[in-house]
């Protein structure tokens, strides 16, 4: 699904954020990505999701060579993968139904495909009876499942789940990654950045860590039960 | 595009304007002062014209004779014009007639030309003459002024040179001055939908997020400034019209200077006020989204 061959990044300010970096995940697969503050984590996703170019080397995503990609090909690219963000980015003047329903309008979905399809999707996240809430009346735990909801709506073939936990209650992380690994089982492959040891020890999936840019450590494929 | 998102864009960009409405009707503002100055130019541009143009057409010249000349003076000065070969018509205007022809001009404003009459009329008598070869013109006018008792000639090259004087001038100060207030209309457009995009980067970041392509972001904003021109457009042409049909009857009274009518106009200026207010709005639009999304805006960067 993703490879990384001998990439790294520099930027013009002369930071080294990636390092010569080999990586393989294969689709379907549960990744977490670790590693402290300013280790290259938010590069690596910049660079799957073609915010940021490699300065060498090469990253295949799907059958695409994204380093190959003009420019105007990106958007196309970033619709076969959903994103979650750490501060949920959620519309203050929609209400939940239309936070969803945003994301598919942008790739140009019909109204009865949108009217189909965001009911169902907030029932997955269980957040079916707070369609008409604003996102100030949510909870953290209930704005990051919005998040999940309009990340999922368009089908993804990757999740990229940037801190998803980082601002909610620990008790609700669990929560959170529970719904991420539902999505998982169900053939979608999940990228989870996050910090906290607690989820990565009890979620038992394969574990990549950056550190200085470089790969570190890396579990390798877990097979899940 | 889909024509269901055409729709949503099309609503997202009417959002826009109302969501920003004080810089949305600062826009408007600006942008109908600046049509209006334009229309209000052209306008006087194609009145001068018009009023040259009939001027030029009448061919005519007068000339006057001495203040206090005996008739039969006058009338000896009427033959010798005759006799010069270029002149096609020569027609006598005692000053009594010319008294009443000013009187009729002028209308009710003319009661105090009324006690003017007989031996208080200090006009003098003039001839209104037209030449049959204009080319031969300067030698025409040459023997004309040296016959005995001609005080002096009035042609209207010398109205139609200040009035073309006049138009040159306009032309220039309303060309600096629409040009000017152009670039603000355009400045404060672009502005308008530069704060539309801050108020709405976080849209544009899951838009991008998501897959959007730079088309789908932009539309809403040029749809936001096509909609402020179009509205300044409309407004400027209603303006201009009733501002133009009040011009035309307060000067209706004046029979010397009939200005132009507008009716075969009207359309055209609303139309051309329309197509230029639109194509400001875009040109704004597409200014500011240009240079706010060749930075490409961050999916995953903070906003």
């Amino acid at each position: 699904m993703i490879t990384f061959q001998n990439v790294s990044k520099m930027y013009p300010n002369g930071t080294h954020a990636l390092n010569h970096v080999n990586l393989n995940i294969d689709t379907g697969e549960f990744v977490f990505i670790v590693g402290s503050s300013g280790a290259g984590k938010s590069t690596f996703l910049k660079l799957i999701m073609c915010e940021e170019r490699p300065s060498e080397g090469t990253i295949i995503i799907g059958d695409t060579v994204v380093t190959d990609l003009k420019r105007r090909q990106i958007p196309y690219l970033r619709r076969m993968m959903g994103i979650v963000f750490q501060d949920f980015r959620l519309i203050d003047n929609m209400n939940v139904y239309e936070n969803v329903a945003f994301a598919m309008h942008v790739v140009g979905a019909s109204n009865k495909e949108i009217r189909r399809k965001v009911p169902y999707f907030l029932s997955l996240v269980d957040l079916q009876d707070k369609a008409h809430c604003k996102p100030a009346e949510l909870s953290g735990g209930e704005q990051q499942r919005v998040g999940l909801a309009r990340a999922l709506v368009n089908n993804p073939k990757l999740i990229i789940a940037d801190e998803p936990t980082g601002n909610v209650d620990p008790a609700l992380s669990f929560e959170i990654v529970d719904l991420l690994s539902e999505i998982n089982r169900q053939g979608t492959t999940v990228l989870m950045v996050t910090h906290e040891h607690s989820l990565v020890k009890h979620f038992h999936r394969r574990i990549v860590e950056i550190h200085g840019g470089r790969v570190v450590a890396d579990t390798g494929k877990v097979e899940v039960r | 595009m889909k024509l269901s998102s055409l729709g949503y864009l099309l609503k997202e960009g009417a959002k826009n304007i109302w969501s920003n409405r004080t810089m949305s009707f600062a826009s408007v503002g600006v942008l109908v002062s600046c049509l209006l100055l334009t229309g209000a130019a052209v306008l006087f541009s194609m009145n001068i014209d018009s009023a040259m143009q009939s001027v030029e057409g009448s061919n005519t010249i007068t000339v006057y004779c001495t203040q206090g000349l005996p008739t039969l003076k006058a009338v000896q000065v009427g033959e010798a014009i005759k006799d010069i070969d270029n002149i096609s018509e020569c027609e006598l205007v005692p000053k009594d007639q010319a008294v009443e022809e000013m009187l009729e001009v002028l209308g009710d404003n003319g009661t105090v030309l009324e006690g003017l009459m007989g031996e208080d009329n200090f006009l003098p008598d003039s001839y209104r003459i037209s030449m049959a070869d204009l080319s031969l013109y300067d030698e025409t006018v040459a023997q004309i002024t040296s016959i005995e008792g001609v005080e002096k000639i009035i042609d209207y090259s010398e109205i139609a040179d200040q009035l073309t004087e006049l138009d040159d001038m306009v032309t220039t100060v309303c060309f600096w001055i629409i040009l000017l207030l152009g670039v603000v209309s355009l400045f404060i457009i672009a502005n308008t939908i530069r704060v539309a995009l801050f108020s709405r980067r976080l849209e544009i970041s899951i838009m991008k997020s998501v897959g959007a392509t730079n088309w789908f972001v932009r539309v809403p904003f040029i749809v936001e400034g096509v909609i402020i021109g179009l509205v300044s457009g409309g407004l400027a042409s209603l303006i201009l019209n009733v501002a133009y049909d009040n011009f035309i009857s307060s000067l209706s009274i004046l029979s010397f200077f009939t200005p132009l009518p507008l009716d075969p106009y009207r359309l055209r200026i609303v139309l051309v006020f329309l197509l230029v207010g639109a194509g400001f709005g875009m040109l704004g639009g597409l200014i500011s989204i240009g240079r706010y999304l060749k930075k490409d805006v961050g999916v995953l960067t903070t906003l």
